[in-house]
């Protein structure tokens, strides 16, 4: 509680620049439509976040999410003429239903196994969505769709979808903080340290693993929900092995376990792939070549690794006077 | 309080526990001995439900619990270190302690992502709690620093910290003063004296035998799975079979 209190000048500062950002953008769509991916990936990339950075699991079949989040809005609205929003949230739940089901399924898996596993359900549902039965997806031709609208106003363009899209992110952000520091988000980060531990205190770790993926997937599947809506267009190329890998890439250039990893994570990568637009064949490279990068030089992200610095700054200007140190963490604790 | 009645545990074709009776006292401290390998870490995860007894059953508080899933034991009442220090090496000590809460805290899933009030005063006492649990075993200056940066005494006495915060009201330690100094035994000594007073049934693996002898009120001694002696202290020390199984002797 006291950290977010002490971040709260910093946070105000990035959310009002965040609200000014797309006015300094107006008469650059393309910039605007990055915008809105940047968006879109932070809340993905935090859906992961919760399951790979907090509880420790990994998935390379999250482009599973957020298709099923795409397409189950897409498929609601056009057959059921559920509105758009709703059909969003239904989307993103079923999302959910199915990443509990995967958890529950594979919550004896560990390391390679379950990313081989997920790796498998994101296999599963391209080859569903590009070969549905009966053509309803419409396959690989993929299908059009209505833009978000709320109470009957219309998000039909970048400018507009924005904020909407600001407010998702500040909310699924806020959700996942307080989720973190809790006896739940405890428990998550319990199961990463030490399975057996968190066993032997007490922790359900089936449960909590079932309730992480839940929870990551409704993440990842409502930002599938939303890039549909946002480009009215929804095919299986979007959703391609190659997707799952690039939320990873993004978590870990940006740093788990953290709020800030995936935003930074998310803005950098995508920038740093969008500049790299001519070499578009080359993309799969470019990851490689970014995640071996993080890998060897900055293990803990970029959010990671700065934090990592700043805090070890920190330590040395305060080792002088432990006693007042003292103070501070005792102060912290109560 | 708790009840073991003929456990065995076989692996394949070895018996590492055989028919082991084993009875611990309400509010006492019970020590388990014997020469390593003789199987008392492996019976230490039988009652604490990482394995289950081939044979046998484990009655505590009147019910059984042989077969129950570890954290079905802990919310149960029974909490436990281990041989090898197993904290959340990346969560603050205060953070651990408050996991080892975890059985006694109410929040759930949503009432914890909406924040209820409910649950923000349960996370505000738990906090407060969890800062007393460190201050018993004087660790509270290290509070917000990474379980990994205490110093190794300082770990053990967190990871008991832990298991007492579950409000157990038994404690298993398994060689809890493994690699202590004489300073810092004597030091526990005190500090499992406390944990009595609270209420709180011990059952400990120790080789430190001073330790034992000084604090346990009941000694079973485990040799090749099985019950070799049991008794106080006084007869246990005085027991033939335990001299042979320590110091070796031809018979």
């Amino acid at each position: 509680m006291d950290k977010t209190k002490k971040m709260n000048p910093l946070m105000l500062a990035v959310i009002a620049a965040c609200i000014g950002l797309p006015f300094v953008f107006m008469g650059a769509p393309f910039i605007l439509l990055i915008l809105c991916y940047i968006e879109i990936y932070i809340i993905a990339v935090s859906g992961l976040d919760i399951v790979f950075g907090y509880c420790g699991q990994i998935s390379l079949g999250h482009a599973a999410f957020y298709a099923i989040g795409a397409y189950g809005s897409v498929l609601l609205h056009k057959y059921y003429n559920v509105p758009v929003f709703f059909s969003m949230l239904i989307g993103a739940a079923i999302g959910a239903v199915i990443g509990a089901i995967v958890a529950y399924t594979c919550s004896n898996l560990v390391f390679h196994f379950l990313s081989l596993a997920t790796q498998a359900v994101g296999e599963i549902v391209y080859i569903l969505i590009s070969h549905s039965p009966g053509n309803i997806t419409g396959n690989f031709v993929g299908m059009y769709t209505d833009s978000v609208s709320i109470f009957g106003f219309k998000l039909d363009n970048q400018f507009k979808f924005y904020w909407f899209g600001l407010v998702c992110v500040l909310i699924f952000l806020a959700l996942k903080q307080a989720l973190i520091n809790s006896r739940t988000g405890r428990a998550f980060m319990a199961i990463r340290e030490n399975v057996k531990a968190a066993d032997g205190m007490g922790i359900d770790v089936r449960m909590y693993k079932v309730k992480a993926f839940a929870m990551s997937a409704f993440y990842t599947a409502f930002a599938g929900a939303l890039v549909t809506h946002m480009t009215k267009y929804a095919s299986p190329d979007s959703f391609l092995y190659k997707q799952s890998v690039m939320f990873l890439t993004m978590l870990l250039f940006g740093g788990t376990g953290s709020l800030w990893g995936p935003i930074v994570g998310s803005i950098s990568v995508l920038v740093i792939n969008e500049s790299l637009r001519d070499l578009q064949n080359l993309q799969m490279l470019v990851f490689g070549v970014l995640m071996l990068i993080v890998i060897i030089a900055i293990p803990g992200g970029i959010y990671g690794t700065a934090k990592e610095y700043y805090d070890n700054l920190k330590a040395k200007k305060s080792a002088g006077k432990t006693d007042a140190g003292t103070a501070v963490s005792e102060k912290k604790g109560v | 309080m708790l009840e073991a009645n003929g456990v065995t545990i076989k692996f394949g074709g070895l018996v590492a526990v055989n028919h082991v009776n084993l009875k611990i006292r309400d509010k006492q401290i019970t020590g388990l001995i014997g020469p390593n390998g003789a199987g008392k870490t492996t019976f230490f995860n039988c009652i604490s439900g990482v394995y289950t007894p081939s044979e046998g059953t484990v009655i505590f508080d009147g019910r059984h619990i042989e077969g129950l899933r570890p954290y079905q034991i802990c919310q149960a009442g029974i909490s436990r270190t281990y041989q090898v220090i197993n904290l959340f090496w990346k969560m603050t000590a205060l953070e651990n302690v408050l996991v080892g809460m975890h059985p006694r805290m109410k929040g759930g899933f949503l009432t914890d992502m909406f924040k209820t009030p409910a649950v923000r005063r349960e996370e505000k006492e738990a906090k407060e709690k969890a800062y007393e649990w460190l201050k018993f075993v004087g660790l509270e200056k290290y509070a917000n620093d990474p379980a990994s940066s205490l110093p190794y005494g300082g770990q053990r006495l967190l990871e008991i910290v832990r298991g007492l915060a579950s409000n157990c009201k038994i404690l298993l330690l398994d060689e809890p003063a493994a690699g202590m100094n004489s300073g810092e035994k004597e030091e526990f000594d005190r500090l499992l004296q406390k944990i009595l007073d609270m209420g709180v049934t011990i059952l400990m693996i120790e080789h430190d035998m001073k330790l034992v002898m000084h604090i346990c009120q009941y000694i079973y001694v485990l040799e090749y799975g099985k019950l070799l002696a049991e008794g106080v202290p006084e007869e246990v020390q005085n027991n033939p079979e335990v001299i042979r199984a320590y110091l070796g002797g031809e018979d």
